[in-house]
């Protein structure tokens, strides 16, 4: 239902920066490059066929593990979902950043919603936002150490502020 | 399924098939069923094995091929060319479904007791193929539950699905016919061939690639549910062969070993003795640094080790023996052989290691020590033998002993054990408790190889990873780290802060290593259902 | 009643003006008063900061100069676990997140991996109109909750005690539909766990008529109630643009002039078949959002009354093995069923691989569960999209320039679960 959405994006941009495209389960998405992250998302919030004023999600997936099949992808993918009120439909973005260049453009000067969403991102995988007015750490505490919810973080793992419990070898 | 292909020195002659609408290519001679496995078309089995000849009994396999009249397994059809191979058709599914349910009409309802559960290949493809309620209600054949076939092994004859693997293990890897099957039809049996039990070395290979619950070890029975546990691969440290395993465990504690595939080394089997290895990991482990017969913090251990060593070069240099163990990594014994030689300027150092045991040509080598090649191309002709550092305590040449690696040198009463009475100074790390660690001055803690990033050389002179798959016993470091502090007790510099830097340095000095690699990063997986193995 | 009583329900839009004995306001800020930004820190352990948020606000005299808000409190590290646990193992954590509204939830989460299976049109109808009846049971128990802490925490205790009675007669009733009055953990992949009880018509019936009552007697007290009209009306205005920039949605959303419910823009379930209206606010402030969030609980009762009398008989659960556990007397006496029920509680169902974002009404607004499968019976990531998190975020920006004490019936009104925001 979305497919205009698509259309114009890959319409608008065809210096290849956008890098995939498609509808799985009936949701339509589009893979962005990294370069085109902040003018793809202003067209897609402007153009008056695609209109998505509504921020609705940015998250993250951390692909370490899963790249079977294509060992060079990224390992980080930055996932936006947006929505537009005024059409009624939605698109998924992607954004891909490798493990030792982790970091993406921000979206805060696109959507003001964006501005926890990248913050929890950053606090819960470790990619940074360029641009970010305020980036620190938003549901961990300040001396949290580490990225919990990266593949390679066990759930187990002890924080140093956290007292060990007596009679644990742990 | 993969299977690693040796490196072949002809280019195979390749025939062109269409599996599912897309067309592929594939060498003369290839299974069909390997074929449409390597694509994506997953074709469910329970009899075939890559390593044992396929009898095509369990007639799961079945694959509508154009131009047959009927369905054919396609564990026995090699690939042909301008092959039309459907395995997604209907009356193919349908007679998947149908093998099933015949196989699941006498099953025993053991899930919840039997061991499998977890990495069971019926429940498996159950799931992935059948997923029907039972049609039928009557009485199921009963047999034999809980035999005692062997000194490793039970048997329960109702889970058996008949599929022949057992059978084909005993005769073709183990070369030893002590299974077979009894009766016909419905009240077909597995059982012990007459007069024998199942009693060859490679008897729990059985166990692993039996696909049900019918086979399995005294060992792991009832000891630990499958999806908790997590493998790592590594390289079994039972004797030279360096058969690659997988290392089953689950909070710190190691559970089994099960064989990994390596076409040039082991296939997919292993021997029970090595299975075993996991044992020592676990038992009698000295867990903490000891000096003057009492436990201390490790600085203060490598203190005292540090000041030992220093008055017994200051004394006579000639008169200090350095233990090497065959037992140990190629990283450990490089960082040893570098202290010892460069840095301490010893010419000479001893070599350790456990006894010349039994051997067969099928896998077990007399050499019960895993890196023993790797020993002797870093101490490159530098080395001695036991006898000889017994002859030289006898005598009195040697005073001041250095010993890395406590297998072999432990026992007091065995044929090799050292005379000690006119040693004047005794450092050493080990991994286990004995009586040399009770009558050393310093006793440093070591971990062993299950704990241990590093490397083996096999007698084929292949340079195996070795990976850490639990967290070192009590305050055990690997050799490699305890080195490094000893080094610097002693005023050399010789700072390794992990084990791939070892390594590295290595490879670039050592011939031998030339072509090792150290492999990526692994995180440990979590064993969720059948299909790892088997 | 004074001769300061005003009696319209009019917003009071009359710049106020304090009288301090024989000074006015204005006169404080002459220049020999030497004045500074104090930095007030509100929570996270404070009566109003429910849902534990810390709120570390600079105020200049009474008014907020900026507000720094600090969540992260009930942080319980839902995505992390769900990655560990079987799809059916994450229901328990989908209860725990907007705990007062678990129904919802799980009817989220189940949606999400219905889709992502492909079996959304092969989910037996009674159970989709039982989705549809606990789940307006639920939004109903939330909306009473906000409704009652917001007027308690501005002094009508009363308002809480009636909220928390009728809300204890639904926790009650879901509590013999399955068990529990919080943590329901009902729904399934494919269905839901158990049927509706005996005789649960007649007493969700009673329960609605009830909560009519109770839903007057708070109306009384409150809406044309001086105290509580001024320290609601005009106060945090969240306009329509900042509502749409920053992702609110429901009752918030709605109350800013946003017309938009998914319920009625992308119907889910059997909500087509329902006639109800959606309440718009027009000014956005702590009102309006009152307002929505009362005649939404009007309108869940309409849609309970009409799902009540349409709801089918017949199955309440997916019959594919693969999804659904067989009956427990096939289990213990068919080796098929055995190993269905082993496979699918040890291995979880088997979600091939892929990735889908599923959206649903939930009390505080859309609520979406981004699910990422590998191929196993085990999520690779099981992501929420908080509604309340939206909301909590706006909060920067409409906290400055109130007084210290409209933060609380702003923060009330929102709704922030920290269950729900903070997972």
């Amino acid at each position: 239902m979305a497919q205009i959405v698509l259309d114009q994006l890959n319409a608008k941009f065809t210096g290849g920066e956008i890098l995939e495209s498609g509808t799985t389960h009936g949701d339509e998405w589009a893979r962005i490059r990294r370069d085109a992250w902040i003018a793809a998302a202003t067209f897609l919030r402007d153009d008056p066929a695609t209109k998505m004023e509504m921020f609705i999600d940015l998250t993250c997936v951390d692909r370490l593990g899963i790249r079977g099949g294509k060992p060079d992808a990224p390992r980080f993918d930055v996932v936006v979902h947006l929505y537009s009120v005024s059409h009624k439909h939605r698109v998924r973005l992607y954004c891909g950043a490798n493990e030792d260049d982790a970091w993406v453009d921000t979206l805060c000067n696109v959507w003001a919603g964006a501005n926890w969403y990248e913050r929890e991102a950053y606090d819960l995988y470790g990619v940074r936002f360029k641009g970010h007015p305020d980036l620190r750490r938003i549901l961990m505490y300040p001396e949290f150490v580490g990225h919990p919810l990266r593949k390679d973080y066990p759930k187990e793992k002890r924080q140093p502020l956290v007292r060990r419990q007596a009679g644990s070898r742990e | 399924m993969t299977t690693t292909t040796p490196p072949s020195t002809t280019t195979p002659e390749m025939v062109t098939i269409t599996i599912d609408g897309k067309t592929h290519q594939f060498p003369k001679g290839t299974v069909l069923l390997e074929a449409c496995n390597a694509v994506g078309a997953e074709v469910p089995f329970f009899c075939y094995h890559p390593g044992l000849s396929s009898p095509a009994v369990c007639r799961q396999c079945l694959v509508d091929v154009k131009g047959q009249p009927k369905p054919v397994p396609s564990c026995y059809t090699p690939v042909a060319d301008k092959m039309e191979v459907m395995t997604r058709s209907p009356r193919a599914v349908d007679v998947r479904r149908q093998m099933l349910e015949f196989t699941l009409v006498n099953h025993p309802i053991d899930c919840p007791i039997c061991d499998k559960a977890g990495e069971c290949m019926l429940q498996k493809q159950y799931f992935d193929w059948d997923a029907k309620l039972a049609r039928n209600d009557g009485i199921k054949v009963h047999k034999a539950k809980v035999v005692d076939i062997g000194p490793h092994i039970v048997l329960d004859q109702e889970r058996c699905i008949l599929c022949t693997r057992c059978i084909r293990v005993c005769d073709e890897v183990a070369k030893n016919h002590q299974l077979e099957m009894a009766q016909r039809g419905d009240h077909e049996v597995l059982t012990t061939a007459p007069g024998h039990q199942l009693d060859n070395p490679y008897s729990l290979n059985t166990v692993d690639v039996c696909p049900v619950g019918a086979l399995t070890a005294k060992d792991f029975r009832f000891s630990m549910r499958v999806w908790e546990l997590y493998t790592t691969p590594s390289i079994c440290p039972g004797c030279a062969t360096g058969c690659n395993v997988e290392v089953h465990h689950s909070r710190g504690k190691i559970h089994r070993l099960v064989p990994r595939e390596n076409l040039a080394v082991n296939k997919q089997w292993m021997c029970d003795e090595g299975r075993f290895t996991y044992k020592r990991v676990h038992a009698q482990r000295l867990a903490a640094p000891f000096s003057a017969g009492a436990p201390v913090e490790w600085d203060r251990a490598l203190d005292d080790a540090g000041k030992l060593l220093r008055a017994a070069l200051d004394a006579n240099p000639l008169e200090v023996g350095v233990v090497m163990n065959a037992q140990s990594t190629n990283e450990d014994l490089y960082a040893l052989a570098k202290l010892t030689f460069d840095h301490l300027g010893l010419g000479k150092a001893y070599l350790a290691g456990l006894d010349q045991g039994w051997s067969d040509d099928i896998l077990v080598s007399a050499d019960k020590n895993p890196n023993t090649a790797g020993a002797m191309a870093i101490g490159a002709g530098r080395l001695r033998t036991l006898l000889d550092l017994a002859n030289d305590l006898k005598s009195g040449a040697v005073t001041t002993l250095l010993v890395v690696g406590t297998h072999g040198v432990l026992a007091t009463d065995a044929p090799s054990a050292l005379p000690l009475d006119k040693l004047k100074r005794l450092v050493v790390i080990g991994t286990h408790r004995g009586h040399l660690t009770e009558v050393a001055q310093v006793a440093m803690p070591l971990s062993e190889w299950a704990e241990s990033d590093g490397t083996f050389t096999n007698r084929l002179g292949m340079v195996q990873r070795v990976r850490a798959a639990v967290p070192a016993a009590g305050d055990a470091l690997p050799g490699w780290e305890i080195l490094s502090h000893l080094a610097r007790k002693l005023g050399a510099t010789m700072d390794f802060t992990e084990a791939k830097a070892v390594f590295a340095e290595a490879k670039s000095k050592l011939p031998f290593m030339k072509e090792a690699d150290w492999g990526r990063v692994q995180l440990p997986v979590q064993l969720r259902f059948a299909g790892s193995r088997g | 009643m004074d001769d300061n009583h005003d009696s319209t329900l009019a917003p009071s839009t009359l710049p106020r003006k304090v009288v301090l004995g024989f000074q006015d306001v204005e006169d404080l800020t002459a220049p020999d008063l030497p004045t500074e930004p104090l930095p007030l820190n509100m929570g996270p352990s404070h009566p109003a900061m429910h849902g534990t948020v810390r709120m570390v606000l600079e105020v200049e005299g009474e008014r907020i100069s900026s507000a720094d808000i600090q969540i992260g409190y009930l942080h319980r590290c839902f995505e992390k676990e769900s990655e560990s646990a079987t799809w059916t193992q994450v229901f328990p954590y989908t209860d725990r997140l907007n705990y007062i509204s678990p129904m919802l939830n799980n009817v989220g989460y189940a949606m999400a991996v219905e889709k992502l299976l492909g079996i959304t049109k092969e989910i037996p109808e009674r159970a989709q109109f039982i989705r549809v009846i606990v789940g307006e049971v639920s939004r109903i128990t939330d909306h009473l909750t906000c409704l009652g802490a917001s007027a308690m925490e501005l002094g009508a205790f009363t308002v809480f005690l009636y909220a928390l009675k009728a809300r204890e007669w639904l926790f009650e009733l879901l509590e013999e539909v399955c068990g529990a009055r919080l943590t329901s953990t009902y729904l399934r992949v494919g269905g839901v766990a158990y049927d509706l009880p005996p005789e649960f018509d007649a007493k969700l019936r009673s329960i609605v008529e009830r909560t009519q009552v109770v839903l007057s007697d708070i109306s009384k007290l409150l809406d044309r109630n001086r105290i509580f009209r001024d320290r609601m009306d005009g106060i945090g205005i969240i306009t329509r643009e900042d509502a749409v920039a920053y992702g609110i949605t429901g009752p918030v959303g709605r109350s800013t002039g946003l017309a938009y419910d998914v319920r009625k823009d992308h119907p889910y379930l059997v909500y087509d078949r329902f006639d109800f209206d959606v309440p718009v606010g027009s000014v956005g402030d702590n009102f309006d959002r009152y307002a929505v969030r009362v005649e939404e609980i009007h309108q869940s009762i309409r849609i309970l009354d009409q799902a009540l009398k349409q709801i089918p008989a017949g199955p309440f659960m997916h019959p594919d093995p693969r999804i659904s556990l067989p009956p427990k007397n096939e289990v213990y006496n068919s080796i098929e069923a055995m190993i269905a029920h082993f496979k699918n509680i040890m291995d979880g169902i088997h979600v091939p691989s892929g990735e889908v974002y599923s959206f649903t009404e939930a009390g505080n607004g859309e609520l979406g569960f981004y699910l990422v499968s590998d191929g196993t019976g085990r999520p690779w990531k099981c992501r929420v999209r908080p509604p309340c998190f939206s909301a909590t975020e706006v909060l920067t920006k409409v906290l400055p320039g109130l007084f210290i004490a409209d933060v609380v019936p702003t923060f009330g009104m929102i709704n922030m679960i920290g269950g729900e925001c903070d997972r």
